[in-house]
């Protein structure tokens, strides 16, 4: 290392520098390449198309923000959703990935490249996976050179974790959140590393796209300051730590209260707390250190004796006050959520709404081992190399993996989170192995051969030779990580400088056997080829289906049920532009999206009870429910069914959800009543309730037709009540393989024949009147 | 009795007769009374003799009311267990409410009766599930009627849910529960004593960086640690309250440590799996760290050698356990022509 650092340029040495800064620009093309296609198994193996909910919501939004311009879109009140209230949604969505694929798109056009809207949307997460890995390259970089950095890209580049998230068509936040947390530490660790206010300021920025595209931001906001706070308790303050983080906590602050979502939350809410503390310690501890340099070392004893004990009596004195003021308080000082951070198994007891989504499960072992994979095995050798020397940036990732792996633990979500952090760790632990075992194969070979040829005048001299060009050859990354490092070196004490020579005199020695180096080699090389294996099969396999088309392989072929789409298609092209589709609201933000219909409800679940008043219009009998639907203006119902082909995320079973959700707000609604001894059953043993609700019969009617028998495939049963007739509904649409049916509300009944127009009022009204108890939009 | 009158009104009736049936058994009361003394927090092990002894072979109404918990040592259960000591506490704030009153706190005695030993006086209960809770009331005589047994949706595992299902059915209260506190008044005072004494000193060392903050191998340990715990699922344990390892349904001598199925592990399995994790990770550490060092060429050769094998194998093994465990096969994606 320092034998390198000391040759003149233009020697061999800076040469090889030069082509390996080359090299590894090369591969860090291939890896944004490799990141990119590897997300492409979606688009192959089914089409361009927008996945899953939530982006098809995203999808509108940006193709509202290409149509209407900026201000348009932070002004945009969107009446097609949420009716009769609607929904402001420039004030309540994130808005950095709208704009980010908003830009993409606007700039592709104003150069003539006429890609849509929605093309741009399915490849943005691609394109960011590949950000992400550069971004991790930086990052690694800076903490154990270029060789980890290229390790490090390459490994996040198909972590399965992030795949999962970021695939084509999985137009989500986390498609350049993630992208953005690691690029805000980047820069955080760039700014640690070489004290310049410049990166400070972009650190800054990059937090602000961070806030814009991701509720997650919080992470970062914490993860900060308890870095500053161990560099502090553990001795390691500097002003480079001073600058990194001061005007972090100041732009950023101020950054963040402009996005509409964040607000003044950004100042009030207690996740943001443990920075503002963080920044008072911070400052208190330059103070410190400043009076320390202008006073003698008695003088400042003195100092600290005094400051100390008067200290020691306001910190007594405003605990007590604290004590008391919580003590008195009836809750005991700590709301839901303090508690649920504190103690990660109070939500799951407490709140039935946190524990029952699946993504907010505790992971087993081998949800690591399907989103992680081999690098589980790495990390712990990647953390003892970040120990070996400990230094300011290596202790970030050391904290950012123990934060992420211990919330990854609490929540299986978080194991995006993780994902990267793992790939940093792996990747310096990779990188490390490398090193040893090559090192010691290069070392051993070429001293043999240097035995053979020359005497031993010139073997003396070999040795050191090679030990230095196998380093720089291998990775640059010895030689490039001090030119990064150079700002932070300069601040360094000469006695490092001393230690690290010393290390390498001594490195010179450092060889493993010759065969063992070899095979433990292989043995590397396998375990990463088991990991390629396993990140194509979860890109290709696991991960890559849209949700919108389904296919299903059996011995005659394959099939696609493209059903949703046909459906949609339908709505747009036979109703009424102002025509209302109730749905549950699972499927609200592809009606909007894809229909361009007003609904009811959508995935946005901000209004409960809203969203129990179409459960309960779903549990209701015929006429009921036709009286709270029509109640909504609403013109078409439209259910989704999986009896027919076997889908198992149907209506029917989402049923019980309806009705608890709907008994919630409407007591008339009571689960018992749908259930036989406990049992939920569509089968001739089921209640009548439930054999008579809106829901049984839209699923059910003409069922039969299809197989004579009526036998559920889901359910594996057959239905219990078979031929029936609707009264207040008419059948208007049934996709293909039946997974969605669309019922129209048929109109009112003339009570007298004739003059229908006069008696229409009347007759409204009296069905209203009667409807009053029940329905809470009359 | 009619089987139509409820449980309250049965107990009244029972109570009116008491009066007049006490005199002829007072030894039995008296001798539940000593056993409850004797016992820990006041609840009776019911044994297969005194069973018989107290409630079936004597005839109705009998002069005092049991209720029984029915427990499982075998079935090493935790909550079944915390459950125990919730009762535990029922009894124990129910004898302390009625110290001084002897006609109300010898009318109803805590009993348990473990269905390992016992099995014979389980099997007359005729129970089905557990953890379960019955009232054997003055006048009951079929001991499978289950109109003594507290209904299902209400078993939640907590001392009140008890308290509820007494007051109920007996018409008697049970007063405030008496939890122990986690710590008592002295330690709490020892406790803030020490911490109000160590401040000036910590506060010092912190100051001269001699702390074992200062000390990077206790970062390094708690990080591993951390990274052990997390990887293991130990969360996940905690928040599910997973045992460590399940009996077999089919041979209760044997254990599993395994369970089939992703959503779900057992600790054991975690943790063993989580050590897999590591130990590839730290022997490779071990290996480019610090066996580097070593002087001795065919030392370092026996180590190498060995850490290979067992990375390989803990490779191996957590493949293998992971496709079982989840069903999934991983494709390679060979050329066909390969096959």
């Amino acid at each position: 290392m320092a034998a390198v650092e000391s040759l003149p340029p233009g020697t061999p040495s800076a040469m090889r520098n030069a082509f390996g800064t080359v090299l590894s620009a090369l591969i860090l093309v291939l890896i944004g390449v490799l990141a990119f296609s590897i997300r492409l198994f979606s688009v192959i193996k089914y089409e361009s198309v927008i996945h899953e909910f939530d982006p098809y919501f995203n999808y509108r939004v940006t193709q509202f923000l290409s149509k209407n311009g900026i201000y348009e879109f932070w002004n945009w009140f969107d009446d097609r959703t949420w009716y009769p209230l609607g929904r402001v949604i420039g004030g309540t969505v994130y808005p950095g990935l709208t704009l980010t694929a908003g830009t993409i798109w606007w700039v592709l056009n104003s150069i003539n490249i006429p890609l849509s809207v929605e093309t741009v949307c399915v490849f943005t997460a691609p394109v960011f996976s590949a950000f992400a890995s550069w971004a991790t390259y930086l990052l690694t970089k800076e903490v154990k050179g270029s060789g980890a950095g290229l390790a490090a890209a390459a490994l996040l580049a198909m972590v399965p974790s992030y795949i999962s998230r970021s695939v084509a068509g999985s137009y989500d936040n986390e498609a350049v959140a993630i992208f953005a947390l690691i690029f805000t530490f980047y820069l955080y660790i760039k700014t640690l590393n070489t004290g310049s206010l410049f990166y400070a300021t972009l650190n800054a920025i990059a937090y602000f796209y961070m806030v814009c595209s991701w509720g997650g931001y919080t992470f970062i906001i914490n993860l900060i300051p308890m870095h500053v706070l161990l560099c502090i308790v553990t001795g390691r303050y500097s002003p480079r730590l001073y600058i990194a983080y001061a005007p972090l906590v100041v732009l950023g602050t101020l950054l963040a209260a402009l996005v509409p979502v964040v607000g003044f939350n950004a100042v009030l809410t207690s996740e943001h707390f443990a920075s503002f503390l963080v920044f008072i310690i911070i400052h208190v501890v330059a103070l410190v250190y400043y009076i320390k340099g202008i006073l003698t070392p008695k003088m400042f004893k003195v100092a600290v004796t005094l400051v100390v004990s008067i200290g020691l009596v306001v910190c007594l004195i405003v605990v007590a006050v604290l004590v008391a003021l919580v003590a008195s308080s009836p809750t005991g000082g700590w709301s839901g959520r303090s508690l649920s951070l504190l103690d990660p198994t109070y939500a799951s007891k407490y709140i039935p709404i946190i524990a029952s989504v699946s993504e907010h499960q505790p992971p087993t072992w081998p949800s690591y081992f399907m989103d992680i994979n081999v690098l589980a095995f790495l990390v712990p050798a990647g953390i003892i190399a970040c120990f070996s020397p400990l230094s300011d940036a290596s202790s970030f990732v050391v904290l950012y993996i123990v934060m992420s792996v211990y919330f990854s633990g609490v929540m299986v979500r978080l194991m995006l989170v993780l994902a990267p952090a793992a790939c940093i760790m792996s990747g310096i632990a990779l990188s490390q192995a490398f090193d040893v075992f090559t090192g010691s194969i290069k070392y051993q070979l070429s001293s043999k051969s240097k035995d053979n040829a020359e005497d031993n005048t010139s073997t003396k001299n070999a040795p050191k030779d090679d030990a230095s060009s196998g380093k720089t050859d291998k990775g640059e990354e010895v030689s490039k990580e001090r030119s990064s490092k150079k700002g932070k070196k300069k601040e360094r004490e000469p006695a490092e400088k001393l230690s690290v020579k010393s290390k390498i005199v001594k490195k010179k020695a450092l060889v493993l056997p010759l065969e063992a180096s070899i095979v433990a080699l292989l043995l590397l090389i396998m375990l990463g080829a088991f990991y390629v294996i396993h990140c194509v099969w979860a890109a290709a396999e696991a991960y890559s289906a849209p949700s919108i088309v389904l296919t299903s392989q059996s011995h005659d072929g394959l099939h696609v049920f493209d059903d949703f789409r046909e459906s949609y298609a339908w709505l747009s092209h036979n109703t009424d532009v102002d025509d209302k589709v109730a749905s549950w609201w699972d499927y609200g933000y592809q009606t909007t999206a894809m229909a361009n219909r007003t609904v009811i409800v959508d995935n946005n679940t901000w209004n409960n009870t809203h969203i129990a008043t179409v459960g309960t219009a779903m549990s209701s009998p015929e006429k009921a429910a036709w009286e709270i639907f029509n109640s909504l203006d609403v013109k078409y119902v439209l259910v989704v069914f999986g009896g027919v082909i076997g889908y198992p995320s149907d209506d029917i079973n989402k049923f019980l959800w309806m009705v608890r959700i709907g008994g919630g707000e409407f007591p008339h609604i009571k689960e018992a009543d749908y259930l036989r001894d406990g049992q939920y059953r569509i089968d001739s043993e089921a209640t009548p309730t439930m054999l008579n609700c809106l829901m049984y019969k839209l699923c059910y009617y003409r069922f039969v037709e299809t197989d004579g028998k009526g036998y559920d495939r889901v359910r594996r049963t057959e239905i219990g009540k078979k031929y029936f007739k609707l009264t207040h509904f008419e059948e208007v649409f049934t996709s293909h393989h039946w997974m969605v049916r669309i019922y129209k509300l048929k109109p009112q009944k003339n009570r007298i024949r004739g003059r229908v127009k006069k008696l229409k009022q009347k007759t409204s009204s009296g069905v209203s009147s009667k409807s009053v108890k029940k329905n809470p939009w009359m | 009795m009619a089987d139509h009158t409820t449980l309250p009104h049965r107990f009244f009736l029972s109570i009116s007769l008491l009066s007049i049936l006490a005199v002829s058994q007072p030894d039995l009361t008296k001798e539940l009374v000593s056993l409850r003394s004797s016992s820990e927090s006041g609840v009776i092990r019911l044994t297969d003799d005194t069973v018989s002894k107290f409630i079936t072979s004597v005839s109705t109404p009998r002069p005092y009311s049991l209720i029984i918990f029915f427990n499982s040592i075998d079935l090493n259960s935790n909550p079944l267990q915390e459950f125990r000591r919730e009762f535990a506490f029922v009894s124990a704030s129910f004898i302390a409410n009625n110290n001084n009153r002897s006609d109300v706190a010898n009318k109803v005695f805590f009993c348990e009766i473990d269905e390992s030993s016992d099995s014979e006086a389980f099997g007359l209960f005729g129970i089905q599930f557990l953890p379960q809770i019955c009232l054997v009331d003055p006048l009951m005589e079929n001991l499978q009627d289950k109109t003594g047994r507290m209904e299902e949706e209400d078993v939640d595992g907590t001392a009140e849910s008890v308290v509820e299902f007494i007051e109920s059915r007996t018409n008697l209260t049970v007063g405030p529960l008496h939890r122990p506190p986690l710590l008592s008044k002295t330690q709490i005072s020892v406790i803030v004593a020490l911490i109000a004494i160590s401040t000036p000193f910590l506060i010092k060392k912190v100051l001269k960086g001699e702390t074992v903050l200062h000390n990077s191998r206790v970062w390094l340990f708690c990080t591993v640690l951390v990274y052990f715990f997390s990887v293991s699922g130990t969360m996940h344990n905690i928040i599910k309250g997973m045992p460590m390892f399940v009996r077999d349904h089919e041979d209760s001598n044997k254990l599993v440590f395994f369970y089939k199925g992703e959503n779900f592990q057992l600790g054991a399995e975690g943790l063993s799996v989580g050590l897999l994790y590591n130990v590839v990770g730290l022997l490779l550490a071990y290996v480019t760290n610090a066996l580097v060092r070593v002087r001795s060429v065919s030392g370092q050769r026996v180590f190498m050698m060995l850490a290979m094998v067992v990375s390989l194998l803990a490779v191996k093994k957590v493949v293998y356990l992971n496709s079982w465990k989840t069903g999934y096969e991983i494709q390679t994606y060979w050329p066909s022509s390969w096959h």
